[in-house]
């Protein structure tokens, strides 16, 4: 959902920030988040994630997917293939996703009905594929749409982290604010938590395990908690490959349809 | 006894004693008291019925739910309107702490799926920005008629109103809930209409409505007791003495229930009712016999008045109070908590009150002295009706004399009339016929009822044994199968089970084409629309129809009735596919409260029965022991038997529903039956042992014990007779019951029990060996009794 231009806006204010390092001891919370928000994370990414569901009884459901994802700038495709379990192997899922506003594209392709379908959804705390996390949570939201204050810094796992408080500024926003804990010239996150409108810590997001492959940061171990419903989900991430070099048609309707082999 | 008379002999200590015990047990209950509203708390949570229903509405998140429903005058579709559906379904969690955050449902929140030629749409109905144009308004009318999902089950068929579902946080407390959410609706008034309805708010407003009337009428019930008592026993300081007696036993038994940390239930409020109906005649019984030996001698003095009191009345009152005790014990079999407590704490105050008659008419008579004022009046002026008294009762005397067989007959016919009746007692827990058909409660429910599916809910568990059985298709086939059956039904309203998102993904699916509102012949496809339903639609949805492992799923009925008849006949056409989904190795059960509901009045109904029984059995034998004749122990039980038929017979007629409070009434018949059977038995037998003939001891016993027990069951059914003008239907149908109860006892022993002596006598069965004085045992009792008889015969006659 990154632009080349607020890509360049995130390097522009990087290069800003590098060169008052020495006054920078007062980096504001805006910055911060603008610096999250430019991390860069590939062009084309493809990666193995394995879903593990888990409802407030403690039952879990599993779910594998194959993940190949490609930006070009303007547009973000991405095509999801399932890979188990066996009732719903070869079910695909495609989305583009443009810099311009426009509403996401989505399709789907039931393998049992034989046919692809569109999708529209106007709900954007969707969640993604049925688990706690929302398509707003997998993507990276635009610092524009909060209003942000440092609130302390803390050291988690040896790292020195911002602690930024986020208050949506539409009043309709599902959540009152949230709390992010960033590590420092890093700019990842290792935790987040999210306020329902009662002041309440709603769901909370823990980062488990990353690593640094291709000189990208990749979570590859997260779980979302959802506390007040009682359920977790956690996606673990293999196989990550940045030069993909997938093919323009990768990502279109007749490739659902056959599957992730190229 | 002579605890009793060393009481007697330091009155104003005793008395001391009783205020300050008293005072100790208001005060338990001034600081402890605790209304129980929550009717799982009545339910037994071990019974397996209970305990797989409240797995299943953990499992599923079964709630009970208020309903509020915004109707406009014309139609809904109008920008107001549906901004005040948006601002109440996000206002509701913050203003009441009992809704849950989330647990709003309304047009609002609902998922829009629709299909088409290019796919498959997933939306809201309406968003924040409220569709303002009339073209947009139509849209959205159209969209909501299309949706089978939503038309007639949130928004009613002629668009003019819409439901808004909240759920209640489990465990709290919706005491004042309905009263709050109706002010609340209010200020969300007009153009529009606001109803609230629901199972939270008819259960609470009974909770409350019930005790806070009993409340209100009881001190009425007391002072015309108090009157009638005066007029009768025409004496102020024993009618005060009776209302003490009655007042300190239910201050007694509350006391201890509050001192143990025992919450009052809602069917506590008889507890008062059974002890100040049985009470009453330990005082009167204790005034009459007073009254008898001061008539008799009236010069006797103090402590030989005392004396002779006690030794007539010890035996009986301790008797009928024992036997009392023991028979509401046998409510402690029940299986419904509140039951049994009432069994165990109208025991405790039965015997307190026993107590209470015994000591407190002799330090009475020891502080103020013989009852001299009421000798005057008796003297002068209670010529007369004494006559009257006496001429009636002579002219009963001989009718039970000559024409037993007219009484026997009436008895069998009353009797038989009482068991068929019996068979059609109602059980019926609807709490909504607890209201007045014209009450603002019941109006609203069938308002809601005439426009959505319904105001109660069946909840259907079906069990499979393995994981992902509710994938299958001939599983599904065999649900959706059920559904239509079921609907069928006048009283169901609709239906929701999974089976409704597979037939509705399957239609969007194939371009909203009608004819593929079927369940999929491949189980791969049904896998694949559900994977679908979960990452387009709310995947917490699915939750509350199947479980996470598609091995238990919920099928969800609403009923137009709360009433437990119309649950049964559900369950009746439900059971009858069981076989159907045991093939495929689906057990199939029920949850919900309304179903629990159900499960309770069948219990409160056995118990019941079961208790009387048990009484039966458990006052036959006591009353074998202490008269030495099993004769008698079978004929003691007979105004008790025609009196629970009686009552049950007149239930079953006049279609009284047998509830909590109304189940418990039958009660009483075995407290004022074993009462008077025991007096009038005791009195007749002290007559015989005399060596009055038969036919002498019938008249004597008629006017002497006959008087007490009619003095007993007027006051009882003139206070009583009051509950019948409460605002409260229940209530009402408790003071008719006990008046009808009272009324029975008092009949049956002074007709068919005496018949039933009389003719034991004539045969020799009834002093048979004390006469004869066979076994060692019984030649002792005889000896002490008839001791003790001429001790009394010497008293009167010196």
């Amino acid at each position: 959902m990154k632009t080349y231009n607020t890509r360049m806006i995130g390097m522009i204010s990087l290069l800003v920030l590098l060169s008052t390092a020495p006054l920078a001891a007062q980096i504001t919370a805006v910055q911060v988040m603008e610096n999250v928000y430019s991390r860069p994370n590939g062009d084309s990414m493809a990666a193995n994630l394995h879903m593990t569901i888990t409802n407030a009884r403690g039952a879990t459901r599993e779910r594998s997917i194959a993940q190949f994802r490609q930006d070009d700038g303007t547009t973000e495709k991405k095509i999801m293939f399932f890979t188990a379990p066996a009732d719903v192997r070869n079910t695909s899922f495609l989305s583009y996703s443009y810099s311009d506003g426009r509403k996401d594209d989505q399709w789907i392709y039931l393998p049992a009905l034989g046919r692809v379908k569109r999708i529209a959804s106007d709900k954007t705390n969707d969640s993604f594929m049925g688990s706690d996390f929302t398509y707003d949570d997998m993507g990276v939201r635009h610092p524009a749409a909060d209003t942000h204050t440092i609130l302390r810094e803390e050291t988690i796992d040896g790292w020195q982290c911002y602690v930024v408080q986020s208050i949506p500024i539409d009043p309709n926003s599902n959540f009152s604010k949230t709390i992010s804990w960033i590590i420092k010239d890093e700019w990842i996150g290792l935790k987040k938590e999210y306020y329902s409108a009662k002041g309440n810590v709603e769901k909370q997001l823990a980062i488990q395990a990353y690593e640094k492959i291709d000189t990208i940061w990749v979570i590859t171990d997260m779980t979302m908690s959802n506390l007040a419903k009682s359920t977790s989900t956690r996606i673990t991430m293999d196989e990550v490959s940045f030069q993909s070099n997938l093919k323009e048609n990768f990502f279109t309707e007749r490739q659902m349809t056959i599957g992730p082999r190229s | 006894m002579r605890l009793i008379q060393r009481i007697a002999e330091k009155p104003i200590l005793f008395l001391i004693f009783i205020l300050a015990l008293t005072s100790l047990l208001i005060g338990s209950i001034a600081q402890n008291v605790a209304l129980e509203t929550d009717l799982n708390k009545y339910m037994p949570a071990t019974h397996p019925a209970f305990a797989f229903s409240d797995q299943a509405e953990a499992l599923f998140g079964i709630e009970d739910s208020i309903l509020l429903v915004i109707e406009h005058p014309q139609t809904i579709f109008n920008e107001v309107t549906l901004a005040k559906i948006r601002d109440i379904t996000l206002d509701l969690p913050a203003a009441f702490a009992e809704i849950r955050e989330n647990g709003v449902t309304s047009l609002y929140t609902a998922d829009n799926i629709t299909g088409s030629e290019w796919g498959m749409e997933v939306e809201s109905f309406f968003s924040h920005d409220i569709p303002s144009t009339a073209a947009e308004l139509d849209a959205l009318r159209d969209t909501v008629v299309a949706n089978e999902m939503v038309y007639g089950r949130n928004v009613s068929k002629d668009l003019t109103s819409t439901l808004i579902i909240a759920e209640i946080e489990p465990g709290s407390d919706s005491k004042d809930l309905q009263k709050r959410l109706i002010s609340y609706a209010k200020t969300w008034e007009g153009p529009e209409n606001l109803y609230v309805a629901g199972r939270p708010i008819i259960e609470g407003a009974l909770a409350e409505l019930g005790p806070a009337d009993m409340l209100r009428m009881f001190p009425i019930v007391l002072i015309v007791m108090f009157g009638l008592l005066l007029l009768l026993l025409r004496s102020l300081r024993d009618t005060i003495l009776n209302m003490v007696i009655v007042l300190i036993g239910t201050v007694a038994a509350f006391g201890s229930m509050t001192l143990l940390g025992i919450p009052i239930y809602a069917v506590d409020t008889m507890i008062p009712v059974m002890l100040v109906a049985i009470g009453v005649a330990y005082g009167i019984h204790m005034h009459n016999t007073i009254h008898h030996l001061v008539q008799a001698q009236p010069e006797i003095d103090k402590g030989t008045l005392i004396h002779l009191v006690l030794q007539a009345m010890i035996r009986p009152v301790f008797m009928a109070a024992l036997t009392t005790a023991i028979g509401f014990s046998a409510l402690m079999t029940s299986q419904v908590l509140p039951v049994r407590y009432f069994g165990l704490f109208s025991s405790i105050g039965v015997m307190v009150e026993m107590a209470l008659a015994l000591v407190l008419f002799p330090v009475s008579i020891q502080l103020l002295g013989i009852p001299k004022i009421k000798k005057k009046i008796a003297s002068g002026n209670r010529k007369k009706p004494s006559h009257a008294l006496g001429r009636k009762s002579n002219r009963w005397g001989r009718f039970v004399m000559r024409r037993p067989g007219v009484i026997i007959v009436l008895a069998v016919l009353v009797s038989a009339i009482g068991i068929y009746g019996t068979q059609k007692v109602w059980i019926n827990t609807s709490f909504l016929a607890n209201f007045e058909k014209d009450s603002d409660i019941v109006l609203t429910d069938d308002f809601v009822n005439s426009r959505f599916g319904g105001t109660s809910s069946l909840n259907v568990i079906l069990t499979a044994k393995e994981d992902g059985t509710f994938k299958q298709p001939e599983v599904l086939q065999a649900m959706d199968d059920l559904q239509s059956v079921v609907l069928e039904h006048e009283m169901v309203g609709a239906g929701f089970a999974l089976t409704d998102f597979i037939k509705r993904m399957n239609k969007v699916m194939h371009e909203d084409a009608t004819s593929y509102g079927t369940i999929p012949e491949e189980a791969e496809l049904i896998a694949q629309y559900l994977l679908l339903y979960e990452f387009s639609g709310d995947p917490t949805t699915l939750e509350k129809v199947v479980d996470y492992e598609y091995k238990t799923a919920n099928l969800t009925f609403q009923l137009k009735s709360d009433s437990s008849a119309v649950m049964s006949e559900i369950i009746g056409i439900i059971s009858s596919h069981e076989a159907g989904f045991e093939k495929m190795g689906i057990g199939v059960r029920y949850a919900g409260s309304g179903y629990k509901a159900f499960v309770f009045s069948e219990l409160l109904l056995d118990g019941q029965i079961v208790s009387l029984i048990l009484s039966f059995g458990i006052i036959a034998l006591l009353l074998t022991l202490l008269f030495r004749n099993i004769w008698i122990g079978l004929a003691g039980t007979l105004p008790i038997a025609i009196t629970a038929v009686v009552n049950f017979g007149v239930m079953g007629a006049l279609n009284i529903p047998l509830s909590s409070a109304t189940a418990l009434i039958s009660s009483i018949a075995v407290g004022i039956g074993v009462d008077y059977a025991i007096h009038l038995i005791e009195h007749y037998r002290n007559q015989r042992l005399e060596g009055v003939s038969i036919h002498e001891a019938v008249f004597e016993t008629i006017q002497n014990t006959g008087r007490a027990i009619l003095y007993n069951a007027v006051a009882v059914m003139g206070g009583f007779a009051v509950l019948m003008f409460s605002v409260f239907p229940p209530n009402r149908q408790v003071g008719g019951l006990i008046v009808l109860n009272m009324a029975t006892s008092a009949l049956g022993t002074l007709s068919i029990l005496l018949v039933v002596i009389i003719a034991l006598d004539k045969r020799g069965k009834f002093l048979g060996n004390l006469i004869a004085g066979t076994s060692e045992s019984n030649a002792d009792s005889t000896h002490d009794i008839e001791n003790d008889d001429t001790e009394i015969k010497e008293k009167l006659t010196v």
